[in-house]
This record gives structure tokens, C-alpha cells and sequence, in this order.
């Protein structure tokens, strides 16, 4: 389809037609200033030149004028529409701009108008990896083995494209023909070696596994392949698979190579018929003479020995656990309580633990003000008291920890973890500030330990410190950064904008929550784009399994729990947003940056200022500098959230962000109540029902499922305007399986608070649907009091709940219910008096950083 | 405590277990380009799902042309609350012999702060490395650094 003469106005005269070559020669030196110069020269002549004005603004782009080049190159592309030259350059923008839809586009009307462009069919091939297109990429890849058929490269990334779309015959028979004729191999090449593992993999997910094997033999013997740690894993699969001989040898290797790895014991077990999470008595015997045997070839071990505590029971387990213990609390390792804890889901494995480590405890018991007698172990004691106290607190007995923990750091006071633990005690028992001094004060004790730091900076989160955690980090972030926060926000620091958005979010402050959830979904964001450079570059550097293994890791890439988290809390405060516009505006009046944050800002000012100036001199020079197609991070313009919480439409933004939930996060009950709360609002009831019944198959009792019943049926029954027929037919029909027609909803309540009267959660979730339902506050109350009976088991969390519950209907009976609450969990600060706080704040930090600092200097001058 | 060769899946964990204990850290792409590029080099230290401990490793690029291939140790940390449970000396171990086999390594290498007792009587006492020399203010911070190497030639096969 392309015009076989060149169209009147892309023609040049020979002057400037060489000149456009030198523009075009210009550019690939990335000699900008004088290809500028020469595309400026033709366009005086022929300003609707539109390839010339496409090189100008690609060219302005790499100068940093990204804006203008930009406006420059779509100007071009209007201006000739069949040049292959001005859709490539379009393309490349674009895909500078992280626009890869658009630039596929653009790159595909380019091939249009050159078919056989090797440039422009590699970064096609790149965009469509990117976007998942698979079919077109499979085309693509053809094509460019059709052009250079000597290029290794070209075949294996056609495999892998064939794969990618589903093919794996077809992958592998382009993988067999290429080793029929790939010559001049080295030896000990490693690409060869990559390659044929990739082959022997598509035989083995083909399920050939006889060929893989005898493939990969062939392939070790010849040492084509090798890497030998793949080579065995490989090997001994392969071998079970197909319930060889061989395979208990070829596990055993592998054992021998790590007796480290779980794995490798599984595999050995597993191809044995002993499957470790599934054990009848017999193979419960033998899995653990096995594992015995295996302990004592290899003493140095721990999996073996850890795994037998796992598969014994009864006497046998009481017998290798002793020693296992013994060891472990005389060499002090901390992390023993944490490698025990999963044996904790059988009862009579955790009492004997408690009972096997009292014992030894009391053998080691001394009076507490005498020195430590020679003939025990002051170690031992110490750390038997920590695992003790770990082990109680795990039980709820947080009283009973502490008491050890005070032993403990009575016999040994310069042991951080005693004092983290501590710290993480009065956590669990609801006393944050408390617990954010006691981790300082570890972390007090070794200021070189950044996880100490950590710890002491999330405490103080977790207290709703922002500022003095952020201080406390600071001592480890960057000193040329703008801030600490923006360093780990530049490091990607997914634990710190978690955190620290809680903590604004529990403190009210909206909008600097918003602002560091938006930043987690940015990080994720830019997770996703990282593969983009690996579609050319693992196929040049034939790494093919792991790559491959990255782009299915990042189909999955927002399941992980960060996104998930920051998804569903951002979501919630764009409803609120929602449903109370005033928000924002009190947000913005209410900036009162902190002293920390003040600084922060005028630091950053500073620095940008520089920054303008350099870029002023830079340009007045018109340097050569090339900035690349990419632009640099934004400067913040937003420092306290304000304009993001002002920003319009807040619940498209929440459906924006809750989308990849509905397939990654399917089995959370949370995340589809969010996806309701965004969809009832946006009027799509259909899409709100339907999460209801994801929510119903995942937890029929939820609370947060019960009370949103009760909104849908609401806000269903006053609709006014209603939906299609049909449509109306659907949802009334499906919410009558959750309400029948004929149940009112005060009644449908009403027996969900009685087949749940000793949940905790549960009474509130019914207190909150009677509010809904339009219960005078004096009856709400009566019934969130509820939770305080005797007979409720009432957690923590469920209590916070409440107190927060009666802060936002105003109830008047906010301090009686804190004053009983703070009865029922003694431990706690949470439920203090206001006027209580301010104290409280101030005990959780121990010294002020500059105070530190101050007696640091003092030591050393 | 499971000690195996890092996955893909495991880059996130090895990023947040950095951050938590070294002032050096690195974006989530510099973890891919190890692990994409040296597939064998790089392992994890791994307990019910979570990344306690790490090493990160490559083949040193851009070698003078007199220079034989040796790798290099990027980074390696434990959590503290895994500690003493000889995962450090677990991890280089795996990771030396990878480079030796597959990449017939000479030699490898590494940095260290000065300051950092612990860390040098692992790599200088307990796995053998010797002082090469001493880069001035190597570190962010402008802490100077040792530059260790452990020769590879008794492993190789």
C-alpha cells in the first residue's frame, strides 16, 4: 500500500537532502547541537518539511525541550502521513513517554511504509512483549529471522515468541532446527549452554520428559550445558517424573551439593511416594529415618534436622526436640522462636515446647541478684528467658512475657533484642508508645544497626509519630537527598510508604495518606515498566528461562500485598472524598507542615532552584548534553497532599486502582468490599452486587460483607431513576437470595447480630447497619456497647474499631467506652484520655536525635 | 531456613531486606539485571515465604584486557533477627561455586567498610579473602572501604 514514488513534499533538492543525511547522521552521534542547527537550516527553506520537523523535535527531546519537540513531531507526522521516518519518530517519543499503546500504533504505521526495517521491527517486537500482544509478536519475530537468519538472537527470540503465545511445539522445533545448524560453538559457552536448558525446558512443560532427559545427558556430556546446579535440579525432576532409577541418586546429589535446601529433601522424600504434607503413619516412619539419616550426614545442616521436628510426634518429637533446643539457646540464636513457630498449629507440639523449655529453664534458674553460678550458662539463660517470652506473648500471655523479658534484661542489659521484643509486647497488648520507647531504646544500643533504626522508625509510625520516625530514618538515608522521605520513597521503599501512610490515615490526615499510597501505586507502576529493557536484552544475552519466569512474575505483579493494601485504603479515602467534599478543603487550610517538613520543603526549593539555574546555563550554552528520551522524576509540587486530595473525580481514580484486584486479590474479602463501595457510588449495581457475591462465597459472615448488605438494600429500595428492566430484574432477583423479598432489613439484622452475639466485630458490623438503617444514636451505642459482655471475646482491633465507630457518629459515650476498654486490655494506652496524649507522645522517644548527636561528640572529643 | 537460588519472586524481598539493613541500596531493576544477567550467582537465605538473607552477585564487566573473568559481590546481608545461623558464609559459599563452575572465575570480589569488624571476620577469618587494597571514601558516606579477593582456582573443575 505504500506509494511506490516519493510524494511531492517529502522530496528535498540535493543540497538539502544531504543535509537532512547529516541531520539523520547527527542524531545517531547524538551530536544534537549541530543537527539541530542542519534541520533548522532546511526547514528555513521548506518549513513543512514534515521529516526534517520530526528529527527537529526528536532531536529538542534529547535536549530536554521535551514538550516543544514533542508538539514539533506530531506537527511532522500531520505533515507527511505516509513516511516511515516521522511514524519511527513518533514511535520513539512516545515510547519515551511510557505510551506504549500509542507507540505500537505509531511503530506499526510505520512498518506500513517500510516493511523490512530491522530498527523499527526490533522496538515493535519490544512494544508488543510489553503489551502482551503475543500473535503479533510471533509475526514480528518471523520477519526479522526472515531478513538475517544468521543472527542466534533472531531464533531464539522466535521460540520464546511462539511460547509467550502458547506454542510450545512450534517453540521447540525452532529450537531444534537452530541446533542442527548453529556452528563454531566454543567450548563452555555459556549462551549455548542457557539455550539448550531453555530447550530442555519446553520438552519437559511439553511433558516429553524422556527426550529433556536424554537432551540434557547428550548436552552435559558434551559439556555444551554448564551450568551443573541446573543440570542435576533437572535431572533429578526429570528422573522422578518419569520414576526412574536414577532419581534417588540424582536427589541425593543434589543434597550432597546443599543440604540446605528444602526442596531437595522434598524431591528426595516425594519421589520416594512420601509426600511431607500429606503423611500417613507409615510414611511418617520413614520419611523420618530418612531425615535422620540425612541429619547425621550432614551435622552441619539445619533442614533436616528441622524438618524431622515437623514429621515426628508424640515421644519422638520430645526427643529431637531437646537437643535441637538445647544447641540452639546455647549458641543464642534469635530466630528460633520464629523457625519453631509453625509447629505451633499442633497443640500438643506446642505444649511440649512450653513444657520441654520451662524444664530447662528452671535448671537454670539462679537467684536473680547473685552472680550468674559457673555452672550454668549465662547464655543459655538469657536466651531460654527471650525464647519464653516469645513464646507467651505468641499465646497472648503478654503479662507473663514481660515478666521474662525483665529477667532477662536485669541479668544481660546490653542485648537489643531483649528490649525490641519488649517493644513489640506492649505492641501486641495495645500500648504503642510504650513500645516505640522500648525499641529506641535498642536501637540506643548499636546506633551503627540500620535495622535497629528501622524498627525504631516504624514504632514511631505505628504511634502516629510521623515526624520524629522520619527523623530517625534520616540517619540513614542520603544525606544529598531533598529529605529522608524522598529517599526512601527513590529506593522504593515499600515498608516506609506503607507505614507512614497508616499513620496518617490513623491521625486523619487524608491528605498525606493519599499522597504516599498514590506513591506505592507509582512504585508498582515503574515495577512494571523496569521488563520493558529486558525484551531486547535477555534475548541478545539468551538468559531465556528467567526471563521468562520475569514476565510471568509481572502478570502477577499487583497481587503483591503492598499494592493490594495501598489499593484498598486509597480507595476508601477517595469515597470518603466522595461522600464529603469538605474534606479537601480542610486539608489544604489545615497545612501545618512540621517544623522537619518545613525544612524539608525549603531544602528542596534550594535544590530546584539550582537545578533551573544549571538547566538555564546548560541551555544558554545549548550543550550537547543528551538527556535521552525518558524525562527525569517530577519535582513534588505537592508536598502536603492538598492538591491530590482537590484533585476531580476521586472514584475513577479508586476504580482505577481496585481494577487489577478483582483478579489478583480475588480471594480477599476487603478488596471487594472496596470494589463495592466504588461501584454502588458510581451507580453500577450490577458490578456492586456481584463483589457483594464474590465477598458472600469468601466469608458469609462478614461483617463488612452484612453491613454493605444492608447499604446495597438501602440505597436499592430509594432509587429513583432505576436501571433496564432487565437489569433490575438481575439485581433484585440476587440480592433476594442475601435479603429475602419479605424480610425488612431491621429484622435481617437483627438475626445476623443473634447468630453472631459473641463476635466481637460482628456486634459492630450490626450497630453500623442499624446506623444505616436509621436507628435514633442512643439505640447504635447501646448496641456497640455490646461488645464489652462478658461472654464477646473481644479483640484489640475490634475495640479500636468502636472508638473510632463512636468518634464519627459524636457519640457522648466515647470516654465510657474507652474508660472500659483500657479495663479490659490493662496493658494498653490507646484508650487514654485526650488530655493523656500529648504526655504519652512525649514518653515514646527516649533521647531526641540531636541530643544523641550531642553525647556522641562528647565521647569522641 | 531454606538456601536456594534467587527466583524472580524473590527480588522484592531481597530489595526489602536491604533496605532494613544497608545505607547502600539499589532500585528493583538493578536486582533484575543481576539475576537476568547471572542467572546461577545470586542466592536467598529463605524462611516460610520471606527473604532473611541474600547474596547479590555478578561477573565484574569491563575488564582490562590483562584481567582474568572474576565475579563480584554486590551486595550480602542478614537479617538480624537471623543471625548466627551461618547464612552469610552459606550463601557466598553457594555463590563461589557457581562462579568458578559455570563462569570459570579466577577469582572473587568484594568491598567492606572498615569499620565493619563483623563483616571482615567473616570474609577474611571464616572464608579465606585477603586485602587487596583500600579505596578512599568508596562509601556514600565517605567511609573508606577494603577491597577483598578470594582466589577461585582450587574450585574450579
Amino acid at each position: 500500500m505504500a506509494p511506490t514514488t516519493t510524494p511531492p513534499a517529502r522530496a528535498l533538492p540535493a543540497r538539502e537532502s544531504s543535509l537532512f543525511k547529516e541531520v539523520l547522521h547527527n542524531y545517531e552521534d547524538r551530536q544534537l547541537k549541530k543537527g539541530l542547527k542542519a534541520a533548522e537550516t532546511i526547514l528555513k527553506k521548506f518549513p513543512n518539511h514534515g521529516e526534517t520537523m520530526c528529527m527537529k523535535g526528536l532531536i529538542l527531546t534529547h535536549m530536554g525541550r521535551r514538550d516543544e519537540g514533542f508538539d514539533l513531531v506530531k506537527q511532522g507526522v500531520r505533515h507527511d502521513l505516509t513516511s516511515h521516518i516521522c511514524w519511527h519518530v513518533f514511535g520513539l517519543v512516545q515510547k519515551g513517554q511510557k505510551n506504549y499503546d500509542e507507540a505500537l500504533k505509531s511503530y506499526t504505521q510505520a512498518l506500513r511504509f517500510d516493511k523490512e526495517n530491522m530498527n523499527i521491527l526490533r522496538d515493535a517486537a519490544h512494544l508488543q512483549t510489553q503489551l502482551r500482544h503475543y500473535d503479533q509478536l510471533v509475526e514480528t519475530r518471523h520477519t526479522l529471522l526472515r531478513l538475517r537468519p544468521q543472527l542466534r538472537q533472531n531464533w531464539i527470540a522466535l521460540a520464546v515468541a511462539y511460547h509467550l503465545h502458547g506454542n510450545l511445539t512450534e517453540s521447540k522445533n525452532i529450537l531444534a532446527q537452530f541446533e542442527r545448524i548453529v556452528k563454531n560453538v566454543p567450548d563452555y559457552d555459556i549462551e549455548l549452554s542457557e539455550v539448550l536448558l531453555y530447550h530442555v525446558r519446553v520438552l519437559e512443560d511439553l511433558g516429553e520428559y524422556k527426550e529433556a532427559l536424554a537432551l540434557l545427558d547428550t548436552h552435559a556430556k558434551s559439556r555444551m550445558i554448564i551450568d551443573r546446579v541446573a543440570i542435576m535440579e533437572f535431572r533429578a525432576r526429570l528422573s522422578s517424573k518419569l520414576k526412574s532409577e536414577d532419581a534417588q541418586q540424582a536427589w541425593q546429589g543434589l543434597i550432597e551439593q546443599n543440604a540446605d535446601s528444602y526442596d531437595y529433601y522434598r524431591g528426595y522424600l516425594s519421589n520416594r511416594g512420601i509426600d511431607l504434607d500429606a503423611l500417613t503413619d507409615e510414611t511418617r516412619v520413614q520419611a523420618l529415618q530418612t531425615l535422620r539419616h540425612f541429619a547425621e550426614q550432614f551435622s552441619r545442616a539445619a533442614a533436616p534436622q528441622r524438618l524431622a521436628l515437623a514429621v515426628a510426634a508424640g515421644d519422638e518429637f520430645k526427643e529431637l526436640l531437646e537437643p535441637y533446643l538445647r544447641t540452639r539457646l546455647a549458641k543464642g540464636i534469635p530466630s528460633l522462636f520464629t523457625d519453631l513457630k509453625a509447629l505451633y498449629r499442633d497443640p500438643s507440639k506446642r505444649d511440649i515446647i512450653e513444657s520441654v523449655t520451662h524444664a530447662l529453664l528452671d535448671s537454670l534458674a539462679h537467684a536473680p541478684d547473685a552472680p550468674c553460678p559457673s555452672s550454668i550458662d549465662p547464655t543459655m539463660y538469657v536466651w531460654t528467658l527471650y525464647f519464653l517470652a516469645q513464646h507467651h506473648s505468641h499465646l497472648g500471655r503478654h503479662d507473663k512475657a514481660l515478666a521474662l523479658l525483665d529477667t532477662a534484661i536485669a541479668h544481660t542489659p546490653t542485648l537489643p533484642e531483649l528490649y525490641l521484643f519488649h517493644g513489640r509486647v506492649l505492641k501486641r497488648a495495645g500500648d504503642p508508645y510504650g513500645a516505640a520507647r522500648w525499641v529506641d531504646q535498642a536501637r540506643l544500643l548499636d546506633l551503627q544497626d540500620r535495622f535497629l533504626n528501622a524498627r525504631c522508625g516504624k514504632y514511631r509510625l505505628r504511634a502516629g509519630l510521623v515526624e520524629e520516625a522520619v527523623e530517625v530514618f534520616g540517619l540513614f538515608t542520603k544525606k544529598d537527598a531533598p529529605s529522608p522521605s524522598q529517599d526512601l520513597e527513590d529506593m522504593q521503599s515499600l515498608l516506609y510508604l506503607i507505614e507512614e501512610a497508616d499513620a496518617h490515615r490513623r491521625n486523619g490526615n487524608y491528605a498525606m495518606a493519599l499522597k504516599r499510597y498514590l506513591a506505592v501505586q507509582k512504585v508498582f507502576d515503574d515495577f512494571e515498566d523496569d521488563q520493558f529493557d529486558f525484551h531486547g536484552y535477555s534475548v541478545r544475552k539468551f538468559t531465556v528461562n528467567i526471563y521468562l519466569n520475569l514476565l510471568k512474575w509481572e502478570d502477577t505483579l499487583r497481587s503483591h500485598p503492598a499494592y493490594v493494601h495501598a489499593a484498598i485504603e486509597a480507595s476508601r479515602i477517595l469515597v470518603r472524598l466522595h461522600d464529603d467534599p469538605s474534606i479537601a478543603n480542610k486539608a489544604s487550610s489545615q497545612s501545618h507542615l512540621s517544623e522537619a517538613e518545613k525544612k524539608a520543603k525549603k531544602k528542596a526549593k534550594k535544590a530546584e532552584k539550582k537545578v533551573q539555574e544549571e538547566a538555564k546555563k546548560a541551555s544558554a550554552n545549548g550543550s550537547n548534553e543528551d538527556k535521552g528520551l525518558e524525562a527525569g522524576p517530577p519535582k513534588d509540587d505537592d508536598p502536603d497532599g492538598a492538591k491530590l486530595l482537590q484533585a476531580p473525580e476521586p472514584l475513577e481514580r479508586a476504580a482505577k486502582l481496585l481494577k487489577p484486584l478483582s483478579t489478583l486479590a480475588k480471594d480477599n474479602v476487603q478488596a471487594w468490599a472496596a470494589i463495592y463501595d466504588v461501584a454502588v457510588r458510581r451507580k453500577k449495581y450490577l458490578q456492586a452486587l456481584q463483589a457483594l457475591q464474590r465477598a458472600h462465597t469468601l466469608d458469609p459472615a462478614s461483617p463488612d460483607l452484612h453491613t454493605r448488605l444492608v447499604d446495597f438494600a438501602q440505597r436499592w429500595k430509594a432509587l429513583n431513576d432505576k436501571i433496564a428492566e432487565n437489569a433490575t430484574t438481575v439485581v433484585s432477583s440476587s440480592l433476594a437470595k442475601f435479603i429475602p423479598e419479605d424480610v425488612p432489613p431491621e429484622r435481617f439484622n437483627s438475626q445476623y447480630l443473634q447468630a453472631h452475639s459473641t463476635r466481637g466485630d460482628a456486634i459492630l458490623g450490626a450497630a453500623k447497619a442499624s446506623q444505616l438503617l436509621g436507628a435514633p444514636r442512643e439505640e447504635v451505642e447501646a448496641a456497640v456497647f455490646g461488645v464489652l459482655n462478658p461472654d464477646v471475646a473481644l479483640q484489640l482491633e475490634t475495640a479500636i474499631a468502636v472508638d473510632a465507630f463512636l468518634a464519627e457518629i459524636q457519640s457522648p459515650r466515647v470516654d465510657e467506652f474507652r474508660a472500659a476498654a483500657k479495663a479490659k486490655f490493662p496493658l494498653s494506652t490507646v484508650f487514654a484520655p485526650h488530655a493523656e496524649l500529648p504526655a504519652l507522645r512525649k514518653s515514646a522517644i527516649g533521647l531526641a536525635v540531636a541530643e544523641v548527636n550531642a553525647e556522641k561528640e562528647e565521647f569522641i572529643s | 531456613m531454606n538456601i536456594r537460588l534467587v527466583r524472580v519472586d524473590d527480588l522484592l524481598g531481597m530489595q526489602a531486606c536491604n533496605l532494613q539493613n544497608l545505607p547502600e541500596n539499589y532500585t528493583l531493576k538493578y536486582y533484575m539485571y543481576h539475576a537476568l544477567t547471572w542467572p546461577q550467582l545470586s542466592y536467598v537465605a529463605e524462611e516460610d515465604g520471606k527473604i532473611v538473607g541474600y547474596i547479590l552477585a555478578k561477573m565484574e564487566e569491563d575488564l582490562p584486557d590483562d584481567d582474568e573473568a572474576h565475579g563480584h559481590v554486590t551486595s550480602i546481608s542478614v537479617l538480624r533477627s537471623y543471625r548466627r545461623l551461618g547464612l552469610a558464609k552459606r550463601l557466598m559459599l553457594q555463590s563461589q561455586e557457581a562462579m568458578a563452575t559455570v563462569y570459570k572465575a579466577s577469582y572473587v570480589s568484594l568491598h567492606v567498610r572498615k569499620s565493619n569488624r563483623a563483616a571482615l571476620g567473616l570474609y577474611r577469618d571464616t572464608l579465606g579473602f585477603t586485602v587487596r587494597d583500600i579505596e578512599k571514601a568508596y562509601y556514600a558516606d565517605g567511609e573508606d572501604a577494603y577491597a577483598m579477593r578470594l582466589s577461585l582456582k582450587d574450585l574450579a573443575r
